[in-house]
Parts: structure tokens; sequence; C-alpha cells
């Protein structure tokens, strides 16, 4: 038995990178930026900043990974304020090729749901290990995404990269 | 004497000239084949085939006299046939610093070292949990194909032989939790579990999922409860499965509080520490689903148990 059913959605999380086009130095935004954290064993930084709530990942080549954003508009925000702080500190940074690599998205369909009589439907698309982990994993071929679906009737779809498809899915 | 081959049949058969359609018989200590029905010897000097030494396994001798070595496995071994050279006895066979000549057994089928390594160790972890050849087989079967995909090559080959073994155990018919696989591996369930996935979509095979009764009568006869007590806690799992009392609960869980259901109304109690341990379930599971099969526990009970403790005298946790 599956979906269709008055699902109440929200996108939770969105990743997406983008490349500020210039070498940085570390310790310095990391002693000079408010709210950024270095470390130096993985050789990156981290930078979080409260509006919109993001965290921020940033490497000393200049790349940045841009995580806990709720939505694609509010991604592209949070990661153009990075790269302002950044600007601000003298370092030549540039916005170049914004990319979002992945959003997570949680609804729910409001009933319970029998996973093992889905099992047994979709076999090649589904996985349903009850030793391993309590929701049954489901691939979606097109579009190309991953369902986690739980018995009490709610469902995690992630591994997509572009939106509307997302909500396609639901 | 036997019949020369005719053209177009190719093989020569051997039959007696009076009679050719008498079975022959035949005489291992002379190495003839007779005809029954005239005593005539109509095949000699058969060449014996049986084995020339009995090798007991217990017995160790200082060498094994046996020329032919084991038996070969061409299945599985892409049927080397390589020379080796032992060790040598007798002056002749050391150089003039006493190191022996010929010193080195020359490795066989180095490509394939790795996989008659993992047959070893699977071999081995089978025989801990006392699984039968054919599920062996198959496990040395499977890992043969993953290994010859080379799609999982990076894995140890330890975690892929435990996948394997899991993976057999499923497809016979009796299935083992992951847990009793981690007991005689040495590879964490995680990595096992993340081998096994990898493997059903390396061979693009799926499995069927586990039920209940898969584990009733191995975790029933470990904890020494009688056959009217696996019964009954067969039929209460599947029962609460049914009437999907507990949506959620791993099989294992549900299988070990029904043991503990039936257990308990049986004169043979156990406690759920017990069941846990032989179950590989923390004993708080079991009391978790308990509870939700606790309240229609009339129901699932098979009509024609015998109850020692009548079902409103059950233990609530």
């Amino acid at each position: 038995s599956e979906s269709r059913a008055e699902p109440e959605t929200g996108a939770s999380n969105i990743v997406s990178t983008v490349n500020l086009g210039c070498p940085l130095d570390l310790k310095f935004i990391a002693l000079q930026a408010r709210n950024a954290e270095y470390n130096p064993k993985v050789g990156v930084y981290v930078h979080k900043i409260r509006e919109p709530r993001t965290t921020a990942l940033i490497f000393s080549s200049g790349k940045m990974v841009c995580t806990g954003a709720k939505s694609e508009e509010q991604s592209r925000l949070a990661a153009r304020k990075y790269a302002r702080v950044v600007q601000k500190l003298g370092f030549p940074a540039r916005f170049l090729d914004f990319k979002i690599q992945n959003m997570v998205a949680s609804c729910d369909v409001c009933f319970p749901i029998r996973l093992e009589g889905l099992v047994l439907t979709h076999q090649q698309f589904s996985s349903y290990e009850p030793e391993l982990f309590p929701g049954l994993i489901y691939r979606m071929v097109k579009p190309r995404i991953v369902l986690l679906i739980f018995v009490s009737g709610k469902v995690v779809l992630t591994g997509n990269q572009v939106q509307h498809t997302h909500t396609h899915a639901q | 004497m036997a019949s020369t081959s005719r053209d177009g049949l190719a093989l020569p058969k051997v039959q007696c000239p009076n009679h050719p359609d008498a079975i022959l018989v035949e005489d291992y200590r002379a190495g003839d084949m007779i005809c029954p029905c005239c005593g005539l010897v109509v095949g000699d000097r058969v060449i014996d085939v049986g084995s020339e030494w009995r090798t007991f396994s217990n017995e160790k001798a200082l060498k094994d006299p046996s020329r032919v070595g084991d038996a070969q496995n061409p299945l599985l071994n892409g049927g080397d046939l390589t020379t080796m050279i032992s060790k040598g006895t007798g002056a002749a066979s050391f150089d003039e610093f006493g190191n022996s000549k010929y010193q080195n057994r020359r490795t066989m089928s180095s490509s394939d070292r790795a996989m008659l390594n993992a047959f070893k160790e699977i071999s081995t972890m089978a025989d801990r949990i006392n699984l039968p050849r054919n599920i062996v087989d198959r496990t040395n079967n499977l890992f043969k194909q993953v290994y010859e995909q080379k799609s999982l090559k990076g894995r140890a080959n330890d975690a892929i032989a435990s996948a394997c073994l899991y993976i057999a155990c499923r497809q016979e018919g009796v299935p083992r939790t992951f847990k009793e696989i981690c007991a005689v591996s040495r590879i964490s369930k995680k990595e096992i579990g993340r081998c096994f996935k990898l493997i059903l979509k390396a061979l693009e095979t799926s499995v069927d999922l586990i039920t209940t009764g898969d584990f009733m009568s191995r975790f029933c006869s470990n904890l020494g409860l009688p056959k009217q007590v696996q019964m009954a806690a067969t039929f209460i799992a599947r029962k609460a499965v049914e009437l999907d009392l507990v949506p959620g609960r791993s099989p294992i869980s549900v299988a070990a509080a029904a043991i503990y259901m039936a257990s308990q109304a049986s004169a043979e109690k156990k406690t759920q520490k017990e069941i846990g341990d032989i179950a590989g379930v923390a004993d708080v599971t079991i009391r978790q689903s308990y509870r939700l099969i606790y309240p229609r526990a009339a129901e699932l009970f098979p009509p024609d148990f015998k109850f020692d403790t009548p079902v409103d005298k059950l233990p609530q946790l």
C-alpha cells in the first residue's frame, strides 16, 4: 500500500557547493571571522551563520560546501553571505559554479505502511532488511532518488538535485 | 574378448560375445570383467581406479603416502595443474651451505591464492556453527562469482566471505541472523551488512524476507524447549505478525517474545535474559515486543495448547 493521500511535506536540508575562485588562508579567516572554527586535522574550517541558519565548510583551495538550508533560494543566499564575509576579509572571492548537490525532504502519508508487501511487489527497487535498518530503502529509477519508508507512514526522500522533480516524486 | 568400436558410434562397448545384453560383473581382485551368464572373462587387466591408500583424518603419519594429492576442485579453482617440489630427504638434496636445493615449493596459482584462502576461511566459519556441506558449497560459488566480477575488489575478503555465507544461508531457506554470522567472523555487523547489500547488487539477485518461523527450531532447541512449546511459539509469532500487533519490529525480536510467552505458559519457563542470549536480542527489546503482544495473548495461542500457567497468569512486564 503506498502514498498519495494528504501528505505533509517539507524540504529539511539542502547541500550545495560553490567555488570561491581564490585560495584562502584559513587560519586568518578563522581568527577574524565570527562564528568560525578551524580544524587543522581535516584542513578545513567550519563557519556557521544564524540567518539563514546554515553551516559552511570552507577549504583552503577556495571551495566551499554549504549545508543546512531549507530551500534552494536560501542555500544560494547563504552561500553568497559566506562569500561576502570572505570578501570583506580581503580575499578576491567570486561566486563560481554554484551547484546543489543534495536535497533531503520528509513527508508523512498519515497511514501505516506494510513494508513486506511493498518489498514483494517492487523487489528490484526495494531493499528491506529489518535486522539492519527498520525502514525500507526504495531506490526510484526515474527520478533518481532514494526514499526511506517507515512503517509509521513517514517517508524521507533524498538524493535529488533539482527541486521540482522532488515534489513530483512526492 | 571385447568387441571393437564401430564407426559412427564412437565408444567401444565391452560386451560378452555370446550374451551382448548381459551386464558385466567386475572382479576387483583379478582386474577382470566377467559375464554372469556364461562366466566368460570379457575384459582383463582392467585398471583399478580406486584409491591407492586409505587416509584417515585423525592419523598423522609422518608422510602421506598418497601420490595423487587432494581431490581436485575444478568448479571453483579454474583447474590448475601445477607441479610442486616437496622438501627433499637424504643428503643429495642439500647443497654446500646446508640449505636445501630447490628450496621453493613453487607457489601454486598465485592469482587464485586469495580465493583459496577465502574458501578455507569460509569452511572454518561454517564449521563453527555446524553448517551443512550444501551451504558451504553455495557460499563458495557465490564468493567465486563475486571475486571474478571484481566489483567489490576493495573490500576485505573476509567481509565478502561472511556476507556470502549469510546470503547462502538465506538462499537455502535457513537464514542465520547477522549477529550469528558476526559471532564466527572477525568482521563487524555493519561491514557485513554493507558487503551484503553490495553483493546483492553486484550479482543482481535478491533474497526473501526473513520470517519468524525460520528461527524457531534453532532457538527453541538451543534453549531445550520441548516440541509443543516450539510449535506454540511459532504459532504465536505468526499470528502476531498477521494481526500486525508488532509493526516495525524485527522478526527476531518478535520471535524471541513469542518464545518467551510460550515458555512462560508451559512448564519450561525461560527468563528473558536466557532467550535474549540465544537470539542475540537485548532483553529490553524482548520486553518491548512482549508488551505489544501481551494484550491479545489469549488469541495468539494455538487452540490445542496445554497451559501450565493459564493466560491470565502470564507475567506482565
